[in-house]
């Protein structure tokens, strides 16, 4: 009996001991992290928006999205986080969109578990600038190396065709949620 | 469809032991026969399945509602000591024959990384309950497949005429590599 | 003097003598998932280092007040308790890093080498030699991930560090980044590290034997001079 009593107390010392200190740093840490988030986000708004200076989250349904001003607080646009199925795991994007959603002003690939060296490649700027100037009607598409690609289509890179396919289906897709939000006004 | 997927992501995709390393120290350890394998395969299965559940209402009904998530880590690994120490009394009391094959390899399950991880991705990839399950399900049946076929392969080994100092973990380690590789073939199914 | 010496052993015995990822192979999962870059490989050592030398502190010190019924859940409560505290202030400060070593912070709770020298060192012996031990087989980890990562990132990326080291006309074996890379860089580490010891152990045996030859060589040639 004693002995339930000793090991009972010392696991209850233990854990409150542990679960003051964590409650203490967790409470230090908590705004820190939550700091660090939104500036991550941040900053990715910008990055596809160079010309954005202020933003607004627009509460809309099963998508993020924020609309853009530059300094004159004129809205410029809008940055779209979406996310679908790469090669190997999830990936999500940040696009850029002229006001009209007709075009991209540019695209930046936020988290990916492709495969290194190969689908990364989705992540470096001779993929990502394609998306510059890209026209989204009637919806972006995809061309194999040595074709010239149209006002809507960028090249897939050799080696990683389903990493890059799987950008432009991506960016399609939330495109489409896009135009049902903009058809209902909701933009 | 998503279910579907989050399987086979799970199990062959994104395997616990040959992309994510998780629960290396049993796949070392325990696959130099194939039946322990196996019994090891099962037994982890089914703690990762009742991990996966009792870790995702432990994190959705205790701890995000009391504003506690800074306790995951303590309490996650407790849990799945409990959960061990119960599942091993369980099976003492309904089943003999099971006892003896899967006994021993309970409380290795413990300090298995790959049941914390599970629990660890079911919080941060805020799964709801029936894809924490299929998750669990599919980590199991993709940590018992990696287990079996290593151990497949490590009795044919025994016969092979391996450098002294490469016996063991070392071949194992590399034999592993190439079954990785062999794995990296199911990217893209997704 | 002689008390001296055996606190620079538990020290050094870490480092090679009984090396967490060489010698004991333990915490192999961090081992082989977060050498990919060097970076990488020493933040995670040293996370491990910290949390290691901190619960061996601590389990040092409560040693004889924890009854020894429930001293592994004690001891997992004392780990999981760093851990969290490592996992937090990395999240708030090295944003980068901590989303980089992913879930694998959170998994140093289950990293056998802690629990391992808690149960097999920092139970038995006082707070000073538990942390000199701690340290000791932290350095250790420290040297086989930073080893390990060196030869993945250089031959996978070119770089060591984020300096890229070999020329472009090198084309990057990118399977070393890979998940099969790591198992295989890591068996042949390990192949070779045994080889070496096996072979060390041998010239030790030769030199024994070779101390002891005259003795044996006069008697057995006295065995034949018998038959003759």
């Amino acid at each position: 009996m004693k002995t339930a009593i000793h090991m009972i107390a010392t696991l209850l010392i233990i854990g409150a001991i542990s679960g003051g200190l964590l409650s203490g740093i967790s409470n230090w840490a908590d705004p820190l992290i939550a700091m660090n988030k939104q500036k991550a986000t941040e900053e990715a708004i910008f990055l596809v928006q160079p010309e954005g200076k202020s933003y607004e989250h627009l509460n809309a349904p099963g998508v993020e999205i924020y609309k853009v001003f530059d300094g004159s607080n004129k809205p410029i646009g809008y940055s779209l986080a979406y996310e679908g199925n790469g090669f190997q795991g999830k990936i999500r994007v940040m696009v850029g969109l002229s006001s009209d959603l007709n075009k991209i002003v540019s695209m930046e690939v936020l988290e990916q578990v492709e495969t290194p060296g190969l689908g990364t490649k989705v992540t470096e700027s001779h993929y990502k600038d394609q998306f510059k100037n890209l026209v989204t009607v009637p919806s972006l598409n995809w061309v194999k190396e040595g074709t010239a690609p149209k006002e809507n289509e960028v090249i897939a890179i050799t080696g990683a065709t389903i990493s890059s396919k799987a950008v432009v289906a991506i960016i399609n897709d939330g495109m489409t949620k896009l135009r049902k939000l903009q058809q209902g006004g909701k933009l | 469809m998503e279910l579907f997927i989050i399987f086979i992501s799970a199990a062959v995709v994104n395997n616990f032991v040959l992309a994510y390393f998780l629960g290396i120290c049993p796949f070392i350890g325990v696959s130099n026969k194939l039946s322990s394998a196996s019994s090891m395969g099962m037994a982890t299965t089914f703690v990762m399945v009742l991990t996966a559940i009792v870790s995702y209402l432990l994190y959705n009904f205790i701890l995000v509602p009391f504003g506690l998530e800074f306790l995951q880590i303590p309490s996650f690994i407790l849990v799945i000591a409990s959960l061990v120490q119960f599942v091993e009394m369980v099976i003492k009391k309904i089943s003999q024959p099971l006892y003896r094959a899967l006994g021993i390899f309970l409380p290795l399950i413990t300090t298995n990384c790959a049941i914390l991880g599970l629990a660890l991705f079911i919080s941060m990839r805020d799964y709801n309950f029936i894809e924490s399950v299929i998750f669990g399900v599919g980590a199991g049946a993709g940590f018992t497949l990696a287990l079996v076929i290593m151990a497949g392969i490590r009795e044919e080994l025994e016969l092979a005429d391996v450098p002294k100092g490469f016996r063991g973990a070392p071949i194992t380690l590399i034999t592993a590599g190439i079954l990785a590789l062999a794995f990296m073939g199911f990217a893209g199914m997704i | 003097m002689k008390k001296q010496v055996t606190l620079w052993q538990d020290y050094f015995k870490g480092i090679w003598e009984i090396n967490p990822a060489f010698k004991q192979i333990l915490g192999t999962c961090p081992t082989l998932a977060v050498t990919a870059t060097v970076e990488n490989g020493i933040a995670m050592a040293l996370a491990t280092t910290f949390v290691l030398t901190f619960s061996s502190f601590i389990i040092s010190l409560m040693r004889k007040l924890i009854p020894s019924q429930v001293r592994i859940a004690s001891y997992i409560v004392v780990i999981a308790t760093f851990v969290t505290i490592v996992d937090l202030v990395m999240k708030a400060q090295f944003p980068e890093l901590s989303k980089s070593l992913g879930p694998f912070i959170p998994l140093i709770v289950v990293n056998c080498i802690i629990l391992g020298r808690a149960e097999a060192f920092a139970s038995k012996n006082g707070p000073l030699r538990s942390v000199l031990d701690a340290l000791g087989n932290g350095t250790g980890f420290l040297i086989a991930l930073v080893a390990l990562s060196a030869i993945r990132e250089l031959f996978g990326s070119r770089s060591v560090l984020g300096l890229q080291i070999l020329p472009d006309t090198f084309e990057p074996m990118i399977v070393m980044i890979l998940p099969a890379g790591a198992f295989i860089t890591y068996g042949l580490l390990l192949g070779f590290s045994n080889t070496l010891a096996e072979r060390k152990k041998r010239i030790a045996q030769e030199e024994l034997v070779r101390k002891y030859k005259p003795v044996q060589k006069a008697g057995s040639e006295e065995i034949i001079s018998q038959e003759a």
